[in-house]
């Protein structure tokens, strides 16, 4: 992930409070999710970024998830995710996700 | 009341999936309040 998104998000947990956080995820890739879900809950993987070795514990999500998509406003969903909901691998994204967040998040909706 | 109500949401979107102002137009009216909202690409 990016230096300077781990930077923010180190930022918004001192501020609001890591209870408080949940992270919505629109990876591409079930790898890249598994990543990204890793690096909010457990720290940074790679060790390079401001979030290495700091486990904040976040409830994250991808999109896709159903307590994410039962949120979402349906004609926006219709207009801005219905086209990539057929393209991506919206299961494997979803398990991906929940797998890093069953074992590392300390929070959920 | 929804499960996000009272939440702060981080968007971490991603160019060939779903970009962060994709998502915010979906969540934007969830009661959650949207702290940011990026869009990562890697090429």
């Amino acid at each position: 992930m990016d230096l300077q998104n781990q930077q923010r998000i180190k930022d918004a947990a001192d501020k609001y409070g890591s209870e408080n956080l949940v992270v919505v995820l629109g990876s591409s890739d079930a790898e890249g999710a598994e990543i990204y879900a890793e690096t909010v809950a457990n720290g940074d993987p790679t060790f390079a970024g401001p979030l290495a070795g700091v486990q904040l514990g976040l409830a994250v999500y991808d999109i896709f998830e159903d307590d994410i998509r039962s949120e979402a406003d349906e004609a926006a969903w219709e207009e801005n995710l219905s086209m990539m909901e057929m393209v991506l691998d919206t299961e494997g994204l979803c398990v991906a996700v929940k797998s890093m967040r069953d074992e590392f998040s300390r929070f959920s909706i | 009341m929804g499960k996000l109500t009272g939440k702060k949401l981080l968007l971490l979107g991603e160019r060939d999936g779903v970009p962060g102002p994709a998502m915010e137009a979906c969540l934007k009216d969830s009661g959650a309040e949207i702290v940011f909202s990026v869009t990562e690409c890697f090429v």
